[in-house]
């Protein structure tokens, strides 16, 4: 059998934004955060870990649940090690233990729309 | 295996109270700017400038000697008076004598660059 010849091709568009699927969750229950406070925590996050400096890192919340303290954010891709590492690093929140929940990170918005571990078959 | 570099940064500190010169140290002036550092870029500025911090300061007292002893030699030029260039020529031999016996002292590293700051 001939050797198939092909050509193969590759498309890279560095995307300008990475966005992230997230969570926060609290040690004790019925902790309520409207959308402005979740901003300031996000700020403060960065501002803990990189200063003034990281503060100033434009992040954008695209969706906000109050009821689940879930989000989708956006951030400049060169700022997404920042962000992430300032939320791993956030402990406490008003003297309360609290822990970010990373659940997707992706370049593409329309990833976080399905994700294959929440999936349910059958 | 990653080799840090160092860089050097020759400042001069300006205040409109003169007091401030006096209350100013090595250690107090090392506080100050780790916690601008601090303020700045947060808990990771600060672990990175923790290291080797203190020993630029000797580089950069010496640069100044260097850098006020070539502007000591530019006032001799402009120098009108006969007073005035003998106290000067006595504070550039003066100096020339000191960098001498310092140089015998320290044991520098070489590959270490002075950049100077001047405004």
């Amino acid at each position: 059998m001939p050797a198939t010849a092909y050509e193969r091709l590759v498309y890279k568009s560095p995307s300008e934004y990475h966005y992230m699927k997230v969570c926060l969750e609290f040690q004790e229950h019925g902790v309520g955060l409207n959308t402005a406070q979740f901003k300031q925590l996000l700020v403060s996050a960065l501002k803990d870990l990189f200063g003034e400096v990281g503060a100033a890192l434009p992040v954008d919340i695209l969706t906000y649940e109050e009821k689940t303290l879930s989000a989708i954010l956006r951030v400049c891709s060169s700022g997404l090690a920042k962000l992430w590492s300032s939320l791993t690093l956030f402990g406490t929140y008003k003297n309360k233990k609290c822990a970010f929940r990373v659940i997707q990170v992706s370049p593409f918005l329309l990833a976080l729309s399905g994700n294959s571990r929440e999936q349910v078959l059958g | 295996m990653v080799r840090f570099k160092h860089r050097y940064l020759l400042c001069e500190l300006v205040s409109e109270d003169a007091r401030c010169r006096l209350s100013l140290d090595d250690r107090v002036l090392g506080g100050l700017v780790r916690d601008t550092i601090a303020r700045v870029h947060g808990t990771f500025g600060a672990a990175a400038c923790s290291v080797g911090f203190a020993g630029t300061i000797r580089t950069c007292q010496k640069f100044l000697i260097q850098y006020n002893r070539r502007q000591l030699l530019i006032l001799l030029q402009n120098c009108t008076d006969e007073g005035e260039r003998e106290a000067i020529r006595k504070s550039v031999s003066r100096s020339c004598l000191l960098e001498k016996e310092s140089a015998e002292e320290l044991s520098d590293s070489a590959g270490e660059e002075a950049v100077e700051i001047v405004e």
